[in-house]
Formats: structure tokens, C-alpha cells, sequence
């Protein structure tokens, strides 16, 4: 349905798109996973053919993009991140117009307008006057603009952005269903959205695919995979050690002991291998008692954050780690116990600057949401 | 680029745009036919229009601000480029859609010469001529304007501009009058025009190699001319200037001559600027 071949886009000398590869299946819902600037929305642009590539093609159910603009953009509904809406128009007008340009037949036109905004949910605003609708109609009206014409494919940069959680719930209904008819592409920063919607996954970081596999395959992309989080009471070095040495476990650590002695111990194992029935045994024999236990495998968060932020997280979390163990050492000076400290508050500022970035885009959409009010 | 087309009447006529334009311009013509028909009594409406000619400066931009500015302001310049209408549909309909409004406004003028021969004798042939001719001049003047709306996301940036290139064109040959004719001033006078161009083009690019290559080859090629041929640069401004004068090529209509060129260099124009919007566009889509 799509392909898209050695895709480049250079602007001056800066890469935001580097030699991206993929295809697409009929009937398939792709997630751009990345965090903020790592090219999806200048993919999506490319795709829509609203910019044009550096290099590389396009190939839209076998129109190119460049080659026959007209009949591959006919088979594409792009909401981009901004839904493109006029505000001096109703809803109602709107769509009318948004069929005409995609030239739907006058004699379905109705029809169709009326099925796109029940699918939608925007039929009780129909005559309303797009500037006076909050932010989650409009992003409704957006997606209903897509959908009209009923396209072959629709792209859709960040549906969610903006939304309350209900509506945020609403559309995802609403993309699961498009996506039986329909090929979807959908972009987001927010992973559990992808899990969920998504067949197929690919994240982007700089402009460069990482990796793409379904969702719950993911995880197979990593180093450390899976482990069992323990809460023990009174454990002694002797019982780490018997921990670590068990057979298939790589490494344990240890957090802090809380005030009535319960430790926090990650036992870090190879893929797929259950060691639970053993720690029991072992510790019980210890006459260790076990406050908790809980099998922990990455979350989709942390495999975004280890994938795309790659070096930068891993080596400032042992850094971290240095920095805690280093201050917990006798005989160590103030200084330099603070310099620890210090090191780590930047290390935490790092991590946060995804998740500050995100919150900044979320408001710029909400300015300019103000400002056309 | 009917859809495109209706959408754009619809949005003039909603909105108070359309009706602001085509009050002021009425309003504007009344006023002159009262000044020179009714008061100083001539019989001509060529020469009413020939008075107005230069108000046009501030009420085209009223329509062409928003053409495109609007469009690239809103983001909605994504749903237009990225349906399945090619560009220049795209431009063609939103370029008709003003000359519509403009069109008009000088439709309800043609009452005018109908009513003035209620009171003498009306050279009927020299007055249409005079509105038609005004018509592809405003046509001319419609196509600039769109042009500069499309470089901007800002429409008071569009208007403000849309207002100096105008006044320039108005005032460009009466600017030159007043230039000395000699050849050297005239080549001194070229060299700080490429000057300027060239600065506008390292704006636009931002390429230093580019601008020095046309810096330099420009203003090589203006100094050997300068040398080998002085006499090429007599009277030079005055020729240049108008070409560019879009107005005073409406003179001979006042006078009750129908001329042809002036005709041909107004279509030339529009056509001209309706197909640089057209490559603006497609230079952003490249960028």
C-alpha cells in the first residue's frame, strides 16, 4: 500500500529525515514512536506531499508521490498536527468544502458528511462555527476532515495532542475502527497510546529508524529484559550473594532499606526464564520472609527511553549509581558527597527534558488554539 | 478550483472584507464623479478613474492580505496542498475569486456613463475602455498583491507591503523624472540597484556564494558596459522605471485612446505574478 524508499530530507545542513525505508500493508495501523524533533511530523509531511523529499520515493498503491501527485494524494487523509480548520466556517461547511477539494461526487456528499460526523461524534456541533469549539472538537473536526472521501490511507500526526483523557480514549475507538477499513499511520510520543492502537511499531530518533516490530516484540531489541523485584526483611550479604549466584541470574541490586528494615532487591535474570519458585525455596530455607514479590519486564516507556536516548541514559544512570554508592562509603568527605549529588540532579534534568519538551509542544498547541479564538 | 473558488466568495462575504472593499472603492468612485463630473462638470468618467488611480494602493491589499497569509498562519495551507488539486488550480481559484470582487465594483460602475449621458454628450466607447482598462490594471495590481500574501504568514506584513510595492509603481516614473540623466548617475544608479537585489537574494537564500557570484558578475557586467558603451546607460532610469509604471500606462485611455500594449502589458502582468505565487509555493514545498 505504501512504500517509501531511501526517504532524505535535509534542511541546509541539518538532517531531519535520514534514509528511511518502510512499507506498509493494507489494512495495517504503523505507530511513529520518537521523541519531539526526531522527524516524524516532516515523515508524515513528506508522505502527504505537502513537502517534498531530499531523496528518495514514495509510492502510494503504486501512484508516486512525485510522479502523479494527484492520484496519490487522492488515496491519503492527513490530519497534520494542527487540525488544518478554517475558523469562520461551521463544521457543516467545512466538510462540504473538504469533499469538494478531495472531489467526492455531489450525490454522496451528504451522505458521506453526515456518516463522517456521526463516526466522529461531531453531529451536535455540525452548525457551529469551528472558532467557538474547544480544543477537543476541533481535533475532532480535524480527523473527521481525514476521514471524508473515505481515503485508502490516513495519516493522522499526534491525534491525541490536547485532549482530556476521555476524549483521548474516544479517539483511539474511533482509530481501532478506521483501522478495520483502513491503512492508518498514526505519530505520538506517548507509547501506551501506540501499544495500544498500533500493529507495527517504528521508532524514530534523529531522523534514523531504531528499530520497528510489533509492540509487544519490542522488547526483544533490549539487553536487560526481565527481572523479579523482592521486598525482604533483614537480609544479609551472604543472601545476596546466594541470590546472584543462582543459575541464570546476572546481577541483583539492592535498593534502600526502609524504616521498618524492608529492602528492595531487583533480581536481574535472562529472557524468559522463570526463577521464582527457586528464590522462594532459597529464601524460605534462609528463613528469609518475603514481603512482595512481583516480576518486572520493561514497560514500553523504558525501552523508548533506553532506544532512543540510548547512550546518554545508560551511562548517566551508573553514573548515578557510582554517585550513591560513592557517597554511602566511609571516610568520605562533604565535598565531595556533594559534587555526587550535584552530578545527579543533572542527570535527573536530562532524563526530564523528554518529558518538559513534551509539555511545551502540548502548550504552543493550546497558544495558537487561544490565539485563533 | 470551483471549490476553492466558493470557498474564497464565501469567506469575503461572510466575513466583512468583501463588503468593506467594495463600499470604499463604490464610495470612493461616487465621490470622485461628484468632484468631476457633477461639480466641474467634464463628461468623461475616464477621467474620474484616472483620478482614483492611485487610491488603489490602499484598497487592494484589503482582499489580497489574507490570500495566502491566512492560509499559511492557519495551517491550512496543509489540508489545500495536501488534497488531490494541483497547485495551480489551487492559485487560479483563490486569484479569480478577488478579480470576482474586484469585477464587481466596476460593474456597478458602468452605471455611470449611463447616467451621466442623461446630461450631455458621453463618448460611451472611450469610457468602457477606460473601465476595462482600469479593470486589468486593478487585475494586475490583484496578482501582486497575492503574490506578496503568499510570501508571509503575517496579513498587516502582506498589506503593508502590497501597499509600497503599489505606491512605487504609481510614483516610479515620476521618481525618475526627477533623477539626473547623465550617463554616470545612471550607472551609479544601476550598481546600488543590483546592490540592493543582491542583498535581497542573500535574505532569500542565505547562500554567501551565490550572492557574491551575482554581486560580482552584476556589477562587472554594469561597469564594462559603463566603459565600452556609455550612451546604452542615456535616459536608462526613465526607460527602466517604466516598465514598472503600471499607471501611467493608463493615461492614453483618459485621453479616449483605446491602447493595445497597455492591455497586453496589464494581462502580461497578472499572468506574470499568478505564476510567481505558484513557484513560491512550490520553492517552500523544496526548502
Amino acid at each position: 500500500m505504501i512504500e517509501v524508499k531511501d526517504l532524505v530530507k535535509r534542511y541546509g545542513n541539518h538532517l531531519a529525515v535520514d534514509h528511511l525505508t518502510f512499507t506498509v500493508e493494507r489494512g495495517e495501523v504503523l505507530g511513529f514512536l520518537g521523541p519531539n524533533g526526531a522527524g516524524k511530523s516532516t515523515t508524515m509531511n513528506m508522505l502527504t506531499g505537502y513537502i517534498s523529499a531530499t531523496e528518495g520515493s514514495i509510492v502510494i498503491d503504486g501512484h508516486d508521490m512525485y510522479e502523479e501527485p494527484e492520484l496519490a494524494k487522492k488515496n491519503i487523509g492527513y490530519l497534520p498536527e494542527l487540525p488544518p480548520v478554517y475558523p469562520d466556517m461551521t463544521v457543516r461547511e467545512y466538510l462540504s468544502f473538504v469533499a469538494d477539494i478531495k472531489k467526492v461526487p455531489a450525490s454522496k456528499k451528504k451522505n458521506m458528511i453526515a456518516d463522517v460526523m456521526k463516526r466522529t461524534q461531531i453531529t451536535d456541533v455540525a452548525d457551529r462555527l469551528i472558532k467557538h469549539l474547544s480544543k477537543g472538537y476541533k481535533q475532532r473536526v480535524g480527523l473527521a476532515q481525514a476521514i471524508v472521501g473515505y481515503p485508502e490511507v490516513i495519516i493522522l500526526d499526534e491525534p491525541t495532542v490536547g485532549l482530556d483523557p476521555m476524549q483521548i480514549i474516544e479517539i483511539r475507538d474511533l482509530i481501532k475502527e478506521l483501522a478495520k477499513k483502513h491503512t492508518v499511520i498514526l505519530s505520538s510520543h506517548i507509547l501506551s497510546e501506540v501499544s495500544v492502537v498500533c500493529d507495527k511499531v517504528m521508532i524514530i530518533n534523529k531522523g534514523k529508524l531504531v528499530v520497528t516490530d510489533t509492540p509487544d516484540q519490542l522488547s526483544k531489541h533490549l539487553r536487560k529484559t526481565e527481572g523479579v523485584e523482592l521486598y525482604l526483611k533483614n537480609v544479609g550479604k551472604e543472601l545476596l550473594e546466594k541470590l546472584a549466584s543462582l543459575e541464570n541470574v546476572e546481577h541483583v541490586e539492592t535498593g534502600k532499606q526502609d524504616k521498618d528494615g524492608i529492602i528492595k532487591v531487583i533480581v536481574y535474570t535472562a529472557e524468559n526464564v522463570e526463577i521464582r519458585d527457586r528464590l522462594f525455596y532459597l529464601l524460605a530455607e534462609a528463613k528469609c520472609p518475603i514481603y512482595g514479590m512481583n516480576k518486572v519486564s520493561m514497560s514500553l516507556e523504558d525501552i523508548f527511553l533506553e532506544l532512543t536516548q540510548n547512550d546518554a541514559v545508560s551511562e548517566t544512570a551508573e553514573n548515578r549509581k557510582k554517585a550513591v554508592e560513592d557517597g554511602q562509603k566511609d571516610g568520605m568527605d562533604k565535598k565531595q558527597r556533594k559534587d555526587g549529588q550535584e552530578e545527579e540532579n543533572k542527570e535527573k534534568e536530562e532524563v526530564d527534558k523528554a518529558e518538559v519538551k513534551e509539555n511545551k509542544t502540548e502548550e504552543k498547541g493550546g497558544e495558537s488554539n487561544a490565539s485563533d479564538l | 478550483m470551483l471549490a476553492i473558488y466558493k470557498k474564497e466568495m464565501k469567506s469575503y462575504f461572510h466575513s466583512i472584507i468583501g463588503y468593506v472593499f467594495i463600499a470604499f472603492f463604490l464610495a470612493l468612485i461616487g465621490l470622485f464623479v461628484f468632484f468631476y463630473n457633477l461639480n466641474y462638470e467634464y463628461a468623461d468618467f475616464a477621467i474620474t478613474l484616472y483620478g482614483i488611480r492611485m487610491f488603489g494602493a490602499f484598497l487592494f491589499p484589503i482582499i489580497t492580505m489574507r490570500l495566502l497569509a491566512e492560509e499559511n498562519k492557519q495551517k491550512t495551507d496543509q489540508l489545500l496542498f495536501t488534497s488531490p488539486l494541483s497547485i495551480s488550480k489551487i492559485i487560479w481559484g483563490k486569484y479569480l475569486a478577488v478579480v470576482t470582487i474586484y469585477a464587481i465594483v466596476m460593474a456597478v460602475s458602468c452605471v455611470y456613463p449611463l447616467v451621466l449621458s442623461k446630461y450631455g454628450a458621453v463618448n460611451f466607447k472611450g469610457d468602457y475602455a477606460a473601465i476595462l482598462a482600469f479593470f486589468l490594471l486593478g487585475c494586475a495590481y490583484l496578482a501582486i498583491g497575492m503574490f506578496i500574501s503568499a510570501m508571509t504568514e503575517s496579513q498587516a506584513f502582506a498589506a503593508v507591503i502590497t501597499l509600497i510595492v503599489i505606491l512605487f509603481t504609481v510614483f516610479s516614473s515620476t521618481i525618475a523624472g526627477f533623477l539626473p540623466t547623465d550617463n554616470k548617475t545612471a550607472w551609479l544608479f544601476f550598481a546600488l540597484i543590483f546592490m540592493i537585489l543582491t542583498l535581497v537574494i542573500y535574505v532569500m537564500m542565505k547562500n554567501m556564494t551565490v550572492t557574491l557570484l551575482f554581486c560580482s558578475i552584476s556589477e562587472i557586467v554594469l561597469a564594462v558596459l559603463y566603459l565600452i558603451k556609455p550612451t546604452i546607460y542615456d535616459g536608462s532610469v526613465v526607460r527602466v522605471s517604466d516598465w514598472f509604471s503600471v499607471i501611467s500606462r493608463f493615461d492614453n485611455f483618459m485621453y479616449g485612446i483605446f491602447d493595445v500594449s497597455a492591455i497586453v502589458y496589464y494581462i502580461s502582468i497578472s499572468l506574470l505574478f499568478v505564476f510567481l505565487t505558484m513557484q513560491v509555493i512550490k520553492k517552500r514545498r523544496w526548502s
